[in-house]
């Protein structure tokens, strides 16, 4: 139990002054997570003070709410906090072990190079050369902590597109605020002229993650590429799917590889689950990409395309997806094996809507498709 | 704790603010009155978030009138800066002044200063806001839709209603405005941002209550004809669709039914005006395959 949850019990019993009762949900509401600061509960008294009782709800929804996926847990905690009735606050439980399990889970081929690549006339440059070849599912759990300082280092060029704001050029269009400011050297007289030109920014590029059974092998690592390139640009999103689809931005974002990846395995839910990549996609546009995210911008699908869902959902979605993206790109680890042809029926619905087909098992590869998006 | 006074209550309660909007033809729900309330005592800016045609530009454009406000509005798009939002001077003519300037015989310099004088100062919406302060309703809208450096720059400007005009100076407003903001939530607004404002989430409304909205906006229409739109789009709003027909698209389906001459939705009516509720081409089939299920006939 959490310290506030504990100060919370503590005070259940007893009818406390107002202030205090007010703090303590506070309290109760940020350790359900919400980001409630001191501020916030000031103008919750306020609000509460102008209101008077009948709308203390309300007053709460408006002040200490920020977002709409708060509103359940506003909810839960108001009636229990409120509402009398102290009952268990209801405690998440996260598999964190799965993701270590992953890299802890040593293939057989992986011991075999680990010795080979330990022998003393093993040079540094071709280890690192060997493990930029080998596959992401035949990496120990050493390899892949030296492989995420490698990813730290690869830097994508992203495609760009004409933003609407302007900076000082060489042509283009007249600046007149330059032009004036310069011209009071030169005693009024407009000598020197100034142009503006629309700057140009980066594409937005948004990484779909497949997490499933089928993948899992391969999940570690596409997730330590999607760390090193959210580091290295902020425009990036980042999505883990199974059966469902998990927004991972945010739990990408810490500095350190293990300790992002351990606040992905806390979000994601469905590791090693079966694969329902047209739901998945579907739940991706609805929620965010018809609204604009996936307007433009650069969508990488990461998956094997072993669909357990209807294939016509997925050719459908894949529709949606390719008139709002800019360009869709299919990294499929599969690809990368000796006679491997696109015969899933998920993956045969989903490649007519694909603009790059290529694979992604090893940290070569996906340096390929850095290659390729500077071209796109 | 000290809990502060109201300086100036134009509404005494939730109620009278709730009839105020009403007769301005505007229906809240009581979150949306309380909200709005309590932006107006606490004279804090109102963040409304919601679908697509729930009414929130509707809320600031309504407040604008029952308080006898002028409305200022910045819309925001993509690269919207502070030439665009704040002030701006007035290059032409500050150029065709030097001009006269310097075919007189007057010294330049004792001039220059009127150069940066309030002739030469271009409004934009939110100096003309902070200027006109209490008087005026501030609608920024789809704030979304503005960048990170967009959205910072106005937390600095909101945080404490005053601009500075390096050569004019700091313009503070005597009264902040009532500001109010909305997201369609294209992106996730900053918490800083967040946290100095009030937050609404403004649903889809029930059918009895929609049914009333387009009574209250289409005045004159049918009680039958407005429980019946009301009905079939809560319906239509059950199916999996792309986009879901706000209140503002039941108003225009329910207007384009009155024309037409319907007392309720038919299939053949429907089909026939089905392009106000549904906006894109595969919701609108698969809606036209279902109709028969969606209307009561």
């Amino acid at each position: 139990m959490s310290e506030a949850a504990r100060e919370l019990s503590g005070q259940g019993s007893v009818d406390g002054d107002l202030t205090e009762r007010l703090l303590a949900f506070g309290r109760a509401l940020r350790s359900e997570g919400l980001p409630i600061g001191t501020g916030n509960i000031l103008q919750f008294s306020r609000a509460a003070t102008l209101l008077g009782p009948a709308d203390f709800y309300w007053a709460g929804r408006a002040t200490l709410v920020v977002r709409q996926e708060e509103i359940p847990v506003y909810d839960r905690v108001f009636y229990r906090f409120w509402g009398g009735d102290f009952g268990t606050p209801v405690q998440t439980t996260y598999d964190v072990e799965v993701i270590r399990a992953i890299a802890e889970d040593p293939e057989e081929t992986g011991d075999e190079e680990e010795q080979r690549e330990s022998s003393p006339d093993a040079t540094q440059a071709s280890r690192l050369e060997l493990l930029r070849e080998k596959s992401f599912s035949e990496l120990t759990p050493d390899e892949l902590a030296e492989l995420a300082s490698l990813m730290a280092r690869v830097r994508m060029s992203i495609p760009t597109r004409r933003s609407r704001r302007r900076r000082p050029a060489r042509g283009g269009d007249p600046d007149l605020r330059r032009t004036i400011r310069r011209s009071f050297r030169t005693g009024g007289e407009p000598v020197e002229r100034s142009w503006r030109d629309r700057r140009r920014r980066k594409r937005r590029v948004v990484l779909i993650l497949d997490v499933s059974g089928s993948m899992a092998s391969y999940s570690r690592g596409l997730a330590l590429f999607a760390h090193a390139v959210l580091r290295s640009d902020t425009r990036w999103e980042a999505f883990c799917f199974g059966t469902r689809l998990t927004r991972v931005t945010k739990a990408l974002a810490t500095a350190d590889p293990d300790a992002a990846l351990q606040r992905v395995a806390e979000e994601v839910w469905d590791w090693d689950g079966g694969t329902r990549i047209g739901d998945s996609l579907k739940r991706f546009l609805d929620r965010f990409g018809h609204s604009g995210m996936a307007r433009g911008a650069i969508v990488v699908i990461c998956s094997d395309g072993l669909e357990v869902g209807e294939p016509a959902v997925l050719d459908e979605q894949m529709g949606r997806l390719c008139r709002l993206a800019h360009r869709v790109i299919w990294l499929n680890p599969l690809k990368a094996q000796a006679g491997y042809q696109p015969l899933a029926r998920g993956m045969q619905a989903a490649l007519p809507h694909v603009d790059v087909f290529a694979s992604a098992h090893n940290l070569a590869s996906l340096e390929a498709l850095a290659d390729e998006l500077a071209a796109v | 704790m000290v809990l502060l006074s109201v300086e100036d209550q134009t509404f005494a309660s939730v109620e009278e603010l709730a009839d105020a909007l009403v007769r301005e033809s505007y229906l809240p729900d009581r979150g949306l009155a309380t909200a709005v309330y309590l932006a107006l005592a606490m004279r804090r800016p109102l963040l409304l978030e919601g679908e697509a045609g729930v009414g929130k530009t509707e809320v600031a454009k309504t407040l604008a009138r029952i308080l006898d406000a002028e409305l200022i509005r910045l819309q925001c798009y993509e690269g919207i800066d502070a030439g665009q939002a704040l002030y701006e001077w007035d290059y032409s003519r500050q150029l065709l002044y030097v001009r006269a300037l310097q075919q007189g015989e007057l010294k330049l310099e004792e001039r220059i200063s009127e150069l940066y004088g309030p002739d030469f100062l271009l409004e934009r919406p939110l100096l003309k806001a902070i200027r006109a302060g209490s008087s005026a309703v501030l609608l920024i809208d789809e704030l979304d839709r503005g960048d990170d450096e967009f959205e910072a720059f106005l937390l600095e400007v909101l945080s404490d209603y005053s601009v500075t005009v390096p050569e004019l100076g700091t313009i503070v407003a005597a009264s902040p405005p009532v500001v109010v903001i909305t997201s369609n939530r294209t992106r996730e607004l900053h918490d800083a941002l967040k946290r100095r404002c009030l937050f609404h989430w403004i649903d889809f409304p029930d059918p009895e209550r929609e049914a009333e909205i387009i009574r209250i906006r289409l005045p004159g229409i049918s009680d039958a004809l407005a429980r019946s739109v009301a009905r079939t789009v809560a319906r239509i709003r059950e199916l999996d669709l792309v986009k879901l027909p706000g209140a503002a698209e039941a108003i225009d389906w329910a207007h384009a039914l009155a024309l037409l001459g319907a007392d309720a939705v038919t299939s053949e009516a429907a089909r026939a005006s089905l392009g106000w509720a549904i906006k894109n081409r595969d919701d609108l089939r698969r809606v036209e395959l279902q109709l028969a299920d969606l209307i009561d006939e």
